[in-house]
C-alpha cells in the first residue's frame, strides 16, 4: 500500500474532520477541560461525524465525559466482553463448551457472523446516553447477552450436527419450540428438561446484532418459490431450514400460531424439515372471549401431556410455582417501571432497551439473569426518582411506538432522541404478557398462564378484534405521550388491513403520528436512512423543529450491522 | 356438448351479490346472512327464516377506497369486499357472521363492525372463534362458539328457531343440495367428463350465493340432464387438471384454464366443492350442532390446521383427488398476499411432483384477474409440459397428438 | 519484600499497559474495525462455500407418523 493510500485509509478510519468554523475558533482550555470531564453539551456532540462512511463503525467511540466514558469502557465494554467468555463456560458443559462454541461459530452463519459484533449492538443502542440512562440501559443489554449465550450454548452442547450426528444425553433433555411459544409453558418441567426456542437466537437476536445474516435466510426461503410478500420473519425462520442452518438439539418441537397466519404456515415447513414429533399449541384468535379459555387451557394441558410422554418426565407443580412466583417478581418490577415511565421524567431506560429487554425476558420466561439485571436497574431507578434526576433532559416529545418494530433498526429511538429529542417512553410489545400468575390452585394457575400467553407479542394487540389495536389511544394517554411512532410493517397483513382506520383516528384526534415503514428484519425494503428521512421530514415540515444534532439528520449507514 | 339447462340464468345470478334470488328471498321475509369462510357453517345460516350468502364482489375493478383503508399490500379479495360494502353493495345483509380465520377477511369484517358501513338498521356483525386443530377439544370448542355466536345471536336478533328440530331440518335441506352437487360433480370423474369445470364452477358458486330453496329445482334439472348428456365427439381439452388453492370465486378464471386446453375436473379451494359439498351425518346420540361442528372441522382441508398428521394428510388428500378425478396435473392458485396459501402453495409445488409424481402449475393471482395474458402463457406451457410428459411415458388417449392438434385448432 | 513489591509494581505496570491498549482498542473502535473488515468477510466466505444438503429433497408424503395418536387424532 502506498503512503498516500495508507494516509487516506487512516483518515477515513480514524480522523474526525473539524468544521471550518471550529478550526478558526481560538482554543478555550476551560471549555476543553469541561468537555473532557462532563462530555460535550448535546447540541455540540456532532455524533454523525464519528461514523466511518456507511459502515456504522466509529472513527473513535464517543467521548461521553470522563466518568461516563470510563463507565462505558469498564462496565459495559470490558465487562461484557469478559462475560461473553465466562458465560460460554458457565452455560455450557465445562471446558468442553469452548470447543462446542468454536464448532458452533464455524458451523452456523447466524453465530459466527454475529456473536463478536455484539458490542456494536450496545454502541448503537446507547449512543449519546449519559449517566443513569446509560447505566440502566446497559444492564438490560447485559441481561439479553447473557440469556443469548445460555440459549446458544444449550443448543450447541446438544446439537447433533456438532457431535457427528449422535444423540447425546443433552439432546434427549431439550425441548425445541418456536420463539413465539412462551418459556412459561415449560416451567413445570424445568427441573428435568431444558426449553430453548429454536429461532430466538438463530433469527431474532441475530437480526438486532448484525442484520446481514438474515438476508441470506430470506433469500433462501424465496429461492424455493415462496413469494416475497409474506411476513419476512416467517420467511427468515424457514429460510434457516432451507439453508440447513438450524441446530438439531431436541427430539421434539412445540409450534404455535402466534402471532399470525404466517406463523401457522411456518409450522408446516418445520414439520417437513424436522421430521420429529411436533405438538401444535395454538392460541385462540378471539382471545378475550370468555368462551375460548377452557379450550385453550386444554391445549396447554395437551402440550404438557405430550412432554410427559415424549420425555418420560412428570409435571411438577412445585417447580411451576417456583418459576411462576419468581416471574411474578419480574412482572411487578415491570409495572413499577411503567409507573415511573408514565408519570415522571426519571425513567432511566431508553426506548430500545425497554422494548428489547421486555420482549426477550417475558418471552423466554423466568431466568436468574433477569433478576440480577433488574436489581441493578432498580437501584438506578430508585436513585433517579429519589433525586429527581431528569434522565433524558433533551426530551421534546414523549412518544409511544405502536405495532411491530423494525428489527434491523430497533435503535431508531436512540437516534430519534439524539437528533430530535423524541423520547420513546413505551412501545406496544412491552405491554403484552401483562398478567400476574396466581399459584394458589392449579385451576387459577392454568387460567392465568393461558391468559398471559394469549396476550403475547403482536397478538395481544393485533388479533381478536379491532379494539385491541385501537387501545393505542388509551395507552398514549396513560403514558402521557404527545406523539405516536406508528410502525408500518409492510408485510404484516394484520396491520396493513387497519391502516386507514388509524389514519382517520389520528386526524380526528389531532395526534402527531409518524408512519415508519419497514419490513421487520429486511433492511433492503426500507433502509434505515429512509426511516430517518421520514421522521426528519415530519419534524421539519410538520413540527417546524430544528435538530438537536444536525450531523444526525442525514448520514449513510446502509452497510452497517 | 349441449348447453346445460339454467346455466346462463345461474351465470347471470353471479353478476352481483344482491342478485335477483336474494332480493326475492328478502321479499319472502327471509333474513340474509353474509359470511366469507367455510368455517362459518352455511347450514346454520340457512335455518328456517334466513338464508346464507357467501360474499363475493363480482365485476370489481380497482378497490380505491378499500385500498386507502387496507393498503395495496393486502389480499385483494378482502379489499374488494370492503370496496363493495363501502359502495353500498351489501346493504341487503341483515348480519355478517364473521370468523377470524384469515387476517384480511377478518379485518374486512372488523371494518363492518367499526365503521357503520351497512345501511341496514338491523345489521350486526358477530365473530366466531375457529380452532386450529381437529381433536375433540376443538370440536367441543367450535360447537360452543357456534351456539353462542351464531345460534343465540340469530335467536336474539331475528327470533330464528334454533332448536334441534330446526337444525335437523336445515341439515336435511343442506344435504339435499350436497347430494345434487356431488352427483353433478361425479360426472367429472368420467374418462370423458360430461360437464366442464366452468359449468360446474357456476353451479357450485350459485349454491353459495343464492338462497338454496330457490335454486334447488334448477339443480335437479341439471342433474337430470347430466344423466343423458354426451361428451363432445371431438375432445376439446388436452389434459385434465385439479384446481386447488385459496379463495376463487370467478368462473372466468376456470374458463381461462379450460381455454388453454386443461379441463378442470376438481375444485379444492375455498369456494370449491371438495370440501364443501359433503353431506352432514348426524351420528346416533349426537346433537345436530355437534355433528355440524365435527363435520366442518373434519372435512376442511384449510392450511390453517396445524396438527402434524393433518398437515401431512392434506398432501395425501390433494394427491388422492387428482387420482380419483383422473387428473393429469394440479393447478395451485394462490390469491396474492394470502399468507396461508403462499406457504401451502410453495410446499405443494415442491412435494406433489417429487413425492406423488403429479405435475403442478403454481400460480399467484389477484382477485381482479388482470393478468390474463401471462396466466394464459403459463397454462399453455403447463398443458404442453403434461403432453410432453405423457408422450415420453407412452401415454395416449386424451393427450394424443391428433387430439392435441384438433384441440389447439 | 522489596522484590515482591517490585514484582507487584511490575505487574501493575503490565496491567496498566494492557489496560491502556484495551482502552485504545475500545476508543478507536479497533474491535469493530477488525470484525467488519477482516472477520466478517472471512466468515461470510466460509459460510458461502459450505456444502449444504438440499433439504427440500426430503420426502414429505412418505414420512413416518411420528406423534402418538392421542395428540393428533379425533377422539
Amino acid at each position: 500500500m502506498k503512503l498516500f493510500e495508507f494516509k487516506k485509509k487512516y483518515h477515513e478510519l480514524f480522523v474526525v474532520e473539524k468544521r471550518p468554523e471550529d478550526k478558526e475558533k481560538p482554543r478555550d482550555v476551560k471549555k476543553a477541560f469541561n468537555d473532557f470531564w462532563n462530555g460535550k453539551p448535546h447540541e455540540e456532540r456532532r455524533l454523525g461525524d464519528l461514523y466511518v462512511g456507511d459502515t456504522g463503525l466509529y472513527k473513535h467511540r464517543e467521548w461521553r465525559g470522563f466518568m461516563d466514558t470510563m463507565y462505558y469502557f469498564n462496565m459495559v465494554w470490558l465487562y461484557n466482553y469478559a462475560h461473553m467468555v465466562t458465560d460460554i463456560v458457565k452455560y455450557g458443559d465445562g471446558p468442553q463448551s469452548l470447543v462446542d462454541f468454536a464448532k458452533g461459530v464455524w458451523r452456523y452463519r447466524w453465530m459466527g457472523q454475529t456473536y463478536l459484533s455484539v458490542m456494536h449492538w450496545f454502541d448503537r443502542g446507547m449512543e449519546g446516553m449519559r449517566g443513569e440512562a446509560l447505566r440502566a440501559s446497559a444492564w438490560h443489554y447485559r441481561g439479553m447477552v447473557s440469556e443469548t449465550i445460555r440459549q446458544f450454548q444449550r443448543m450447541f452442547i446438544a446439537d447433533k450436527k456438532l457431535h457427528g450426528g449422535k444423540e447425546n444425553k443433552y439432546w434427549k433433555q431439550h425441548i425445541a419450540h418456536n420463539e413465539t411459544v412462551g418459556g412459561s409453558f415449560f416451567y413445570p418441567f424445568r427441573q428435568d428438561l431444558i426449553d430453548v426456542p429454536l429461532e430466538m437466537i438463530t433469527y431474532f437476536v441475530s437480526v438486532h446484532v448484525n442484520n446481514h445474516t438474515v438476508l441470506k435466510y430470506i433469500d433462501a426461503a424465496q429461492s424455493i418459490g415462496l413469494p416475497s410478500d409474506p411476513c419476512p420473519m416467517c420467511q427468515a425462520e424457514y429460510g434457516l431450514f432451507v439453508e440447513d442452518d438450524y441446530p438439531d438439539y431436541a427430539p421434539t418441537m412445540i409450534t404455535s400460531n402466534e402471532a399470525c397466519d404466517g406463523s401457522v404456515a411456518t409450522s408446516v415447513l418445520q414439520d417437513w424439515f424436522l421430521n420429529r414429533p411436533l405438538y401444535a399449541l395454538p392460541q385462540p384468535m378471539r382471545y378475550d372471549d370468555p368462551l375460548v379459555q377452557k379450550h385453550a387451557q386444554k391445549e396447554i394441558e395437551g402440550c404438557w401431556k405430550f412432554i410427559e410422554e415424549q420425555y418420560g418426565v412428570k409435571f411438577d407443580w412445585d417447580t411451576y410455582v417456583k418459576y411462576a412466583e419468581s416471574f411474578n417478581k419480574l412482572t411487578e418490577f415491570e409495572w413499577e417501571k411503567w409507573d415511573v415511565a408514565a408519570n415522571t421524567e426519571n425513567y432511566p431506560i431508553n426506548g430500545v432497551a425497554q422494548a428489547l429487554y421486555r420482549i426477550y425476558y417475558s418471552q423466554a420466561g423466568d431466568r436468574p439473569i433477569w433478576h440480577e439485571c433488574d436489581e441493578h436497574v432498580r437501584k438506578i431507578m430508585n436513585k433517579t426518582v429519589k433525586k429527581n434526576i431528569i434522565t433524558f433532559p433533551k426530551t421534546r416529545h414523549r412518544a409511544i411506538a405502536w405495532s411491530c418494530a423494525p428489527l434491523y433498526y430497533s435503535n431508531w429511538c436512540t437516534w430519534a432522541y439524539n437528533c430530535w429529542g423524541i423520547n420513546c417512553v413505551i412501545n406496544m410489545d412491552s405491554l403484552m404478557f401483562d398478567q400476574y400468575l396466581r399459584t394458589d390452585t392449579y385451576e387459577h394457575a392454568l387460567e392465568d398462564l393461558n391468559w398471559m400467553n394469549e396476550k403475547a407479542p403482536m397478538r395481544a394487540m393485533a388479533v381478536g378484534g379491532h379494539e385491541h389495536i385501537l387501545s393505542l389511544f388509551d395507552y398514549m394517554e396513560r403514558f402521557n405521550c404527545d406523539m405516536v411512532i406508528m410502525y408500518d410493517q409492510l408485510q404484516c397483513k394484520g396491520m396493513q388491513g387497519i391502516h386507514g382506520v388509524f389514519e382517520d383516528e389520528f386526524r380526528k384526534r389531532d395526534i402527531h403520528a409518524i408512519w415508519v415503514p419497514h419490513a421487520l428484519p429486511d433492511k433492503r425494503t426500507v433502509s434505515r436512512k429512509e426511516i430517518r428521512k421520514i421522521i426528519s421530514d415530519y419534524m421539519t415540515t410538520v413540527m417546524h423543529e430544528e435538530p438537536l444534532d444536525p450531523t444526525l439528520v442525514e448520514f449513510d449507514d446502509d452497510n452497517s450491522w | 356438448m349441449k348447453d346445460l339447462v339454467h346455466i346462463f340464468e345461474l351465470e347471470d345470478l353471479l353478476q352481483e351479490a344482491n342478485n335477483e334470488l336474494i332480493r326475492q328471498a328478502k321479499a319472502d321475509g327471509k333474513r340474509v346472512l353474509g359470511y366469507t369462510c367455510y368455517f362459518m357453517p352455511e347450514v346454520l345460516l340457512d335455518l328456517p327464516g334466513c338464508v346464507s350468502a357467501r360474499l363475493r364482489a363480482p365485476r370489481s375493478s380497482s378497490p380505491e377506497m378499500a385500498t386507502y383503508y387496507m393498503t395495496n399490500r393486502t389480499c385483494m379479495y378482502g379489499r374488494c369486499l370492503l370496496e363493495r360494502a363501502l359502495e353500498g353493495g351489501y346493504n341487503f345483509l341483515d348480519a355478517q357472521m364473521a370468523t377470524e380465520t384469515c387476517t384480511v377477511t377478518c379485518r374486512f369484517q372488523e371494518h363492518l363492525q367499526l365503521m357503520d358501513i351497512i345501511k341496514n338498521p338491523d345489521f350486526f356483525c358477530e365473530f366466531t372463534d375457529v380452532p386450529f386443530k381437529k381433536n375433540d377439544n376443538s370440536i367441543e370448542h367450535y360447537e360452543t362458539q357456534l351456539r353462542h355466536h351464531v345460534l343465540d345471536k340469530l335467536k336474539e336478533h331475528f327470533d330464528i328457531d334454533t332448536s334441534d328440530e330446526a337444525l335437523l331440518q336445515a341439515i336435511k335441506e343442506h344435504n339435499e343440495i350436497c347430494r345434487l352437487i356431488t352427483e353433478i360433480g361425479s360426472y367429472r370423474k368420467l374418462d370423458e367428463p360430461t360437464i366442464t369445470g366452468t359449468e360446474f364452477s357456476i353451479i357450485m358458486l350459485s349454491t353459495l350465493v343464492c338462497p338454496k330453496y330457490l335454486i334447488i329445482d334448477k339443480l335437479r334439472d341439471i342433474a337430470e340432464q347430466l344423466k343423458t348428456r354426451k361428451p363432445d365427439e371431438k375432445k376439446t381439452y388436452r389434459c385434465k387438471v385439479v384446481l386447488a388453492g385459496s379463495e376463487e370465486d370467478d368462473p372466468n378464471f376456470v374458463k381461462l384454464i379450460e381455454e388453454c386446453g386443461a379441463l378442470v375436473v376438481a375444485d379444492r379451494h375455498c369456494y370449491g366443492s371438495l370440501p364443501g359439498r359433503e353431506e352432514i351425518v348426524v351420528k346416533e346420540g349426537e346433537t345436530p350442532l355437534h355433528a355440524i361442528a365435527r363435520h366442518y372441522l373434519e372435512t376442511s382441508n384449510c392450511p390453517r390446521f396445524m396438527e402434524q398428521h393433518v398437515m401431512r394428510e392434506r398432501k395425501d388428500r390433494l394427491a388422492a383427488i387428482a387420482k380419483e378425478y383422473k387428473a393429469d396435473g394440479i393447478v395451485i392458485s394462490q390469491m396474492k398476499f394470502c399468507e396461508y396459501w403462499s406457504y401451502e402453495r410453495t410446499i405443494d409445488t415442491l412435494v406433489l411432483p417429487k413425492d406423488y409424481g403429479i405435475p403442478v402449475c403454481s400460480i399467484e393471482k389477484e382477485y381482479v384477474n388482470n393478468a390474463v395474458g401471462q396466466l394464459r402463457t403459463r397454462f399453455q406451457a403447463f398443458v404442453e409440459s403434461i403432453e410432453l410428459k405423457n408422450i415420453q411415458s407412452g401415454k395416449t388417449g386424451v393427450n394424443d397428438s391428433s387430439t392435441r392438434k384438433e384441440a389447439t385448432a | 519484600m522489596k522484590s515482591i513489591g517490585k514484582f507487584i509494581f511490575k505487574l501493575m505496570k503490565i496491567g496498566a499497559v494492557i489496560y491502556g491498549i484495551l482502552f485504545a482498542v475500545f476508543y478507536f473502535d479497533l474491535d469493530g474495525k477488525f470484525l467488519y473488515y477482516i472477520w466478517e468477510p472471512m466468515m461470510v466466505k466460509h459460510y458461502d462455500n459450505m456444502k449444504r444438503p438440499d433439504n427440500t429433497g426430503m420426502p414429505y408424503g412418505l414420512k413416518d407418523k411420528v406423534a402418538p395418536a392421542e395428540y393428533t387424532e379425533i377422539l
